[in-house]
């Protein structure tokens, strides 16, 4: 009885016994409502279970970077939504922070045109609600471009039209293949002289113009590789025929404004991350720099944004995770996301709506919990070491 | 006293069970709340003129409306208790599933794997129409397959999304097909140019033609690819509610046969010697009270909203924008596809 009441008393113990009654309660309700949904799902007559995944989809998807066709089965459609859903979310989180960064900096400049026109920007697409934006953007792309008969040509290979940008593709890919080995090599190379580089500046304080070798290795060299590979291999090339170019790639306009919004939105958003963290840096730093005969651009990069990067780190992961979450917009263009494709046209097609759902937030909360997992181990990989 | 209260008791259970011979009526829990809140709970399309269109005050209106208004005179009495839900592509399944509906009236195509997967039953047709595709007029296609390479805008999750990709993938004709959460987006994204087609039912074409910025430059082809019968969707269960639904729609196409209008149900109620007429318009036979309902069910139907016919001229035929022949839903005895099941 004794030890009874001491546990009572100690504080760990309450812990764990609320943790434990807590989780019981949680597996308890979960149960509860599984259960309830699929009684109440075979009461109504309404289908339930995974098997739909293995069923043929039957849907054409205008945009695919997999080996899909409308003969997969629906497991292939989701996969199709997730790889739009990532290559968009990607290529737009990237834009977005070179961007935002660019923007964040010049906002603080002391050229006062410049200082205004970010401030501008940042509180425009601050205060605009994102579909907007993501409409706005399709207006103007699909009414900007000209019908597929009068398409701008481009060295007669590529076509630009409004039904999007049709590009030739190789027939095989082997050549490809070799290119993108060769690239791979030059990335490792410059990695490699970066860290010399930095070793040898942290050794010797002599900068080493590391940005000339990248320009070589990372700009050059790829050049150099598709552009021999590209003699090597036979092209798919498009060529006019009915309503539309026929063969190649396309690049849909569908893409193209999602990726504008998504982009120009979120940068507006980073940008205020970048400036606040900038702000943050105090101004001794700065004054320390200057002191120390460093040019105000190498005080900037050297000085400034290294320590301002642990402040906008954070905040930085929920932009990312915003752009995971908004390119879903897409579905208001017919983007051919994860929503679109399995929320939109396989939940119709199934009706499997818990499922399917059920689905579509598991790999949302996957690919989030990715992002914010990378960025935690880079949050504590940079994080100022205290005792 | 102890008696009494046996006698009592007797003739409660021999009055109920007196009662409910009388009836026979197994409960219906649609009905009851139907009555209970006093309104018909109907799902309607977004927006379809000649279907379901609500205009600038709000009042809607089209064939799928019209049933609905006809379902609640006959249950409600008054056809104007009803309330509409407008529903898209992806709403209408989960909104009547989850009872927010009471029943579904919005242009959907009967099919197979909705029947037996969604656990709805769909109760009869009101429209019979084929797929087809709208095109501009200068781009000289003429038929379904003279679209190779054509980008195709269409609803996602619509019956015709697969259709269409069905039917080009069996030609061997390579089309891009643009899935659109709505219709209207659709339509919209076809009217600006980013499709060479869109493509539905040949009625809701003809109502979304209605919306485009220039009718005059697009032609509906006159080929279809498919058969869409549509026509009101109930849920599983509740067997009474589904016969009420059924037979209300029965009740417009069979006053059409019978040469019962909106103006001449009070003449034909009174004087007609006709036994299918009297018993459709419950002058005899007690049909409504066999489902529940007050024997003038159909004659409310019929008054307040009119037989198919008049319907149909009204809000999708000749006397409407959309001027659709009568075609495939005109009476079975004038060459279309339409009859009722005898009120007998």
């Amino acid at each position: 009885m004794a030890e009874l009441t001491r546990l009572i008393y100690d504080k760990r113990a309450r812990e764990i016994f609320w943790q434990v009654v807590i989780l019981l309660a949680l597996v308890i309700v979960t149960v509860f409502i599984v259960r309830n949904a699929s009684q109440n799902m075979v009461n109504a007559g309404i289908a339930s279970g995974f098997d739909f995944l293995w069923r043929t989809s039957g849907i054409d998807v205008p945009f695919v970077l997999t080996d899909y066709t409308s003969n997969s089965n629906i497991l292939g459609l989701l996969w199709v939504g997730v790889v739009n859903t990532l290559v968009v979310t990607i290529v737009s989180i990237i834009a977005a922070t070179l961007l935002g960064f660019v923007v964040g900096v010049a906002r603080l400049s002391k050229n006062k045109l410049l200082s205004g026109i970010a401030g501008a920007f940042i509180e425009i697409v601050r205060n605009i609600p994102l579909l907007f934006f993501v409409m706005f953007w399709y207006s103007l792309v699909i009414n900007a471009l000209p019908a597929p008969r009068q398409s701008i040509g481009i060295f007669s290979v590529a076509f630009l039209n409004n039904r999007g940008l049709t590009i030739p593709v190789p027939v095989e890919g082997s050549a490809f293949k070799i290119a993108a080995l060769v690239i791979l090599a030059g990335i490792v190379g410059q990695a490699a002289i970066a860290i010399w580089a930095k070793r040898r500046r942290d050794a010797t304080g002599q900068i080493f113009p590391a940005w000339a070798t990248g320009l070589v290795l990372l700009i050059g060299l790829p050049v150099l590789a598709f552009g021999i590979a590209g003699f090597a291999t036979t092209w798919d090339l498009p060529a006019f025929r009915g309503f539309n170019f026929r063969g190649g790639f396309v690049l849909v306009p569908e893409f193209v404004a999602l990726f504008l919004a998504l982009t120009v939105y979120t940068a507006g958003f980073i940008a205020e991350v970048v400036r606040g963290g900038i702000q943050a840096v105090v101004k001794g730093q700065w004054e320390a720099a200057y002191a120390l005969g460093l040019r105000p651009n190498r005080t900037l990069s050297l000085v400034v944004i290294p320590q301002a990067m642990r402040v906008m780190i954070p905040p930085m992961t929920s932009q990312y995770l915003n752009v995971l979450k908004n390119s879903s917009f897409g579905a208001a263009i017919a983007y051919p996301d994860l929503v679109s494709v399995f929320v939109g046209s396989a939940l119709n097609n199934t009706g499997q709506a818990i499922e399917i759902i059920a689905i579509t937030l598991a790999i949302y909360l996957a690919i989030g919990l990715a992002v914010s997992g990378f960025m935690n181990w880079y949050n504590a990989k940079t994080a100022l070491v205290t005792r | 006293m102890k008696s009494l209260f046996r006698g009592a008791l007797l003739a409660a259970i021999l009055g109920g069970a007196g009662a409910a011979n009388a009836q026979q009526l197994a409960p219906s829990p649609t009905l009851d709340a139907i009555r209970a809140r006093g309104h018909l709970e109907c799902g309607v399309h977004l927006g379809l003129p000649g279907f379901s269109f609500a205009n600038d005050k709000g009042e809607w209106s089209g064939l799928d409306v019209d049933y609905c208004r006809a379902l609640a005179a006959a249950v409600l009495g008054d056809a104007t208790k009803v309330r509409f839900t407008p529903t898209s592509v992806q709403q209408r399944w989960p909104v009547l599933q989850s009872g927010q509906v009471d029943v579904l009236s919005r242009n959907t195509t009967i099919t197979y794997s909705r029947n037996v997967t969604l656990g709805v039953n769909f109760q009869g047709i009101n429209f019979y129409e084929g797929q087809t595709f709208i095109v501009r007029t200068a781009s000289g296609a003429k038929k379904p397959s003279d679209l190779e390479n054509a980008s195709i805008c269409v609803a996602a999750g619509s019956t015709e999304e697969r259709m269409a990709a069905d039917y080009f993938r069996e030609r061997n004709l390579k089309v891009s097909i643009i899935n659109f959460q709505k219709n209207d987006d659709a339509i919209a994204a076809y009217d600006a140019g980013r499709c060479d087609s869109y493509t539905a039912g040949l009625g809701a074409l003809a109502g979304q033609r209605i919306k485009l910025k220039n009718p005059a430059e697009h032609t509906i082809m006159t080929e279809t690819i498919s058969n869409d019968p549509q026509g009101p969707v109930t849920r599983w269960g509740d067997e009474r509610w589904q016969a009420i639904v059924r037979w209300v729609l029965n009740g417009q196409i069979a006053a059409e046969n019978l040469g019962v209008t909106s103006r001449n149900v009070d003449d034909f109620r009174a004087n007609s010697k006709n036994a299918e007429i009297r018993r459709l318009l419950g002058a005899d036979g007690g049909f409504g009270a066999m489902l529940g309902l007050s024997n003038d069910w159909l004659f409310n139907a019929i008054k307040q909203v009119g037989n198919y016919a008049e319907s149909y001229e009204r809000t999708v035929g000749k006397g409407s924008p959309l001027g659709l022949e009568r075609g495939q839903n005109q009476l079975w005895t004038r060459g279309g596809l339409l009859f009722s099941p005898p009120f007998q």
